[in-house]
Formats: C-alpha cells, structure tokens, sequence
C-alpha cells in the first residue's frame, strides 16, 4: 500500500500530462491549471520540509558537540530571528512594514552573498595557475583554447591583438556549440528513459527506503 | 638544511597568497583610478546583445509589456545586477511597461531595489508602467501557470496590491499579451526553465541574461532561434549599457562599463600567472633530467 498508492499516482499523472501537453481543449487547460495550483501548493511544502531538515541537522550536531557545533547555534539563531522578524513582518513587500527585514537584507544578505562569490576569483586565480600545465597534447590544446577565450572575451584582448575576439567566437561558436549541442541531445534522450522509467514504475529511487 | 630553489622551479610554485595579492592589485587599481580603457574597444556591440536591444526596443511600437525574470541571487548580483538595471532604464527611455518577478526567492530584494531606483529616475509609476510580481514557489508550475492566467498565479503583487486594480494587468491576462521576456539567470531555475515551458509550449519571444561561466550553455538555443539574444556576463552588460548610451538614454550610472577594465586586468594576470608557471615547470624540469 505504502508503495502502490505513490507509483500508480505517478503513472496515472504522468500518463494524463503526456496526453494534456498535445491538447488544446478547455477542459484540458483546466486540468493544467488546478494541477499546477496543486504543484505550487506542494512546493511551498518543501519550504517547511528543508527548515525542518535544518533544525534536525544542527541540533544534532549542537547535542553531539560535533567539530563546528557552535556554527550551528549561529545558524539556528539566525533561522529563528529572521523567520520571527520575517512572520512579524508578513507576506508582503511594502516597505514601511518590512524595514528590519530589508535591512538584514541589505545589510547582511546581500554583502555575504556576494563576498562568497567574489572570493572564488581568488581561488580560480590560484588553482588555475596550479593546475594548468601542458603536460600533454591534448592539456595543450586546452590551455591555448582557455588563453583565447579568456583573452578574446575582455575589451582589452581586442586592443592587444585583433584576433583574440574572432577565434573566440570561432572557439564558442563552431567546437563548443556542436559538443554542446551533442549533449543536450544526449541528456534529453536520457531524460525521456529515465522520466517512462518512473512513471511505469521500474526506476523506484524516488520512492525512498533504500530497495 | 632545505635545498635551495632555482629560479625555474621558484616560478613554477609561487606562493599563493602571492597570487591573491596579485589579483588583489589588478582588479582594485583599475576600479580606483576609473582608467576607462575598455570603452573604446566596446562600441562594436556584439551581434547578439544588440538583438536583445533591439527587441526590447521593438515593444515600444506593440505596446506589450517586457517582462524581467530575476534568477540570481546576490552572489551573482555583480554580473546580474547592471543587467537589469540596464535592461530597466532601457525600456523606461522607451516607455514600455515592465512586469518584474523572480524564480529564487532571494532575488525579489534585488529587483525590488533596481525598480525603485530607476523609477525615481524616470518617474515610473507602479501599477501602470511597471508591476512587480514577486517570488512564488513552484518554479515551472508558476511558468506554465502564468502561459494560461498571470492573476491566478499571482492574485496579489509583492507589495499586496490586488493584480487586477493595476491599469497595466488589464491588457496582461497570460504571457502570450506579454512581448519579450528576458531570464536573468545564474543556474537552476533560470532561462532554461522559461524555454522549455515558456518558450517550448507557449511560444514566447525570450532572450537571457546570463553569468559568464554560463553563456556557452546557452548558445545552441541561439543557433536555434529560442532565444533572441544573449547578455552574456559582466561584458554583456557593459555592451546593453554602451548601446544604451549610444541611443542617448539617461543613465545614473554605468557599473558594469566601469568594471571592464578591472576585469580584463583580471583574465590578462591569471594568463601571464599560467605562463609563468608553465614555463618555470618545463625549464625547471628539463634541467633536472
């Protein structure tokens, strides 16, 4: 029961999206729209499923004095006073009610988040000028590809050497895109295999347990 | 007692902090001094930014509305940001109407303040030339959703005003009244999201802003013609905002034209930093032998 009643759900849906996506009648529009109504109400689910999977992972953490316990205390804390602040706040946008949630916003969100993502210019920097070595042909060919396209896509390659642009494009536009091209293929095939394979019932990882 | 390096072999294994001051150095400098260096090589816009202009300039003629998909957060704000600031200022010189929502909900913060600001500076009014929609789970429900009714999805802007007393929604029923929407997208969901549901099923004219690091995923579905255009990265910006100054729009500020110089700095120093490395393995490792 605990395994039917999901899969033949799954098999029933999938097989009536199949069939919606080629029809344009009313009454199939209809069923397209409560059913994503459905799918937007489960999806704010998860919100409250990965809060959840949070809290139980620190505390856990916090009770075990796990490595890094106290990370978690700063974490759930902030958890906790964003999510009170943000409730207190409500659902909307309007300035004048959300002034504390616009400034932790502001002030700390924004900042981090971008701190996070500059630091990596320094770590590519370092790795990139550890790692790429022409050891071999084929390290070569990369390296020299990576120099033109780097190079090719800054305004000052351009005024270097007039050249750095064009085999750019060339680079992205002739190799890459017929890679690129081969697999996309490649995964939407292997997307249409696995997507029958859920849906009749044969790939059941989705399911969970473990068999 | 350690053995001595060589030159070679010292060139071959730089410190890294080294390598982080270096960088450090060609990216603040050129921010500080404002050398504008890479304004000039620019003003040949490449073809595929230009065709997002011109198609978000096209809607002026049409009427629709253009339609800004925030799909980034602030760790992408510095590639993403002067995007939609650009994209915005753009369709204010040109009076079209703007719909503004986001698929990551801490995107909405950021979309919220460029509309502001460029509303201030072009004396937009919310609910007539723009209407910002807001985040809503769901991400492809909330694509396909709008493709049959935008109020059903959103009954409520994100500031809590009921979608159906602004003057702009009574022309905008489902995305087929809206005339270009572009995906500023910085991974999953994003602009591949708007394509297969968007785009796939009900036929909408798109184009993408992406990350760098993300554009060359995205150039087969130009060849394909899904998508109209690419801005791709910190570049693509600076062009939209080239092409922008070229057409003589106000502009409060230019970041990503600002910011090419300490970029292009940037990529020339980890290239010299990669031959340098590589020449100091190789000499090092033939005096071995």
């Amino acid at each position: 029961m605990q395994r039917s009643v999901p899969l033949t759900i799954c098999l029933v849906m999938g097989i009536v999206m199949m069939v919606q996506f080629f029809s344009p009648h009313p009454f199939s529009r209809g069923l397209l729209e409560t059913v994503n109504t459905w799918v937007r109400l489960i999806s704010g689910f998860a919100l409250a499923l990965g809060a959840g999977s949070l809290i139980l992972h620190h505390t856990t953490k916090i009770r075990r004095k796990q490595p890094g316990w106290g990370y978690s205390i700063v974490t759930l804390s902030a958890l906790a006073a964003t999510a009170a602040i943000g409730w207190a706040a409500g659902p909307t946008m309007m300035d004048n009610k959300q002034l504390l949630i616009n400034v932790i916003y502001s002030n700390i969100q924004v900042p981090l988040g971008a701190s996070m993502f500059s630091i990596l210019a320094f770590y590519i920097a370092s790795a990139s000028y550890r790692a790429f070595r022409a050891r071999n042909k084929e390290a070569t060919i990369l390296l020299l590809a990576a120099f033109l396209v780097m190079l090719g896509t800054v305004p000052l390659g351009k005024v270097v050497w007039d050249g750095f642009p064009k085999w750019s494009r060339y680079l992205l536009e002739i190799p890459n895109l017929a890679a690129k091209r081969g697999i996309i293929f490649g995964v939407a095939l292997g997307t249409i295999a696995t997507s029958l394979k859920i849906i009749l019932g044969i790939e059941r990882g989705w399911l969970g347990g473990g068999k | 007692m350690a053995e001595k390096k060589s030159l070679w072999q010292a060139l071959a294994g730089i410190d890294r902090r080294i390598v982080y001051l270096t960088l450090l150095v060609v990216l603040v400098v050129p921010l500080i001094l404002s050398l504008g260096l890479s304004v000039k090589p620019m003003k040949d816009v490449s073809q595929r930014v230009r065709q997002v202009f011109e198609q978000v300039d096209s809607l002026q003629y049409s009427g629709m509305p253009l339609m800004i998909s925030v799909d980034f957060d602030p760790a992408s704000k510095g590639e993403l940001q002067p995007m939609l600031y650009a994209l915005l200022r753009h369709a204010a010189a040109r009076n079209v109407p703007v719909l503004v929502l986001g698929l990551w909900p801490n995107g909405v913060g950021l979309a919220k303040t460029a509309l502001e600001d460029v509303g201030r500076e072009y004396g937009r009014q919310n609910g007539v030339d723009w209407v910002f929609l807001g985040y809503k789970a769901g991400i492809d429900a909330v694509i396909l959703g709008m493709g049959e009714n935008i109020a059903r999805v959103f009954p409520s802007d994100a500031m809590g005003s009921r979608l159906d007393q602004h003057p702009l929604m009574q022309r905008v029923r489902r995305l087929a009244d809206v005339g270009f929407v572009v995906s500023l997208s910085a991974g999953t969901p994003g602009y591949l999201d708007w394509l297969l549901y968007a785009q796939s099923r009900y036929r909408v004219r798109m184009a993408t802003g992406t990350t760098a690091v993300q554009a060359a995923d995205a150039y087969p579905y130009v060849g394909t013609g899904q998508l109209r255009g690419i801005v791709a990265g910190m570049k693509g910006a600076a062009e939209y905002e080239i092409l922008n100054q070229q057409a003589g729009f106000r502009q409060a500020s230019t970041p990503a034209i600002d910011a090419m110089d300490a970029q292009s700095f940037a990529q020339f120093a980890i290239v010299l930093l990669v031959v340098i490395g590589n020449v100091g393995f190789f000499v090092a490792g033939r005096r071995r032998k």
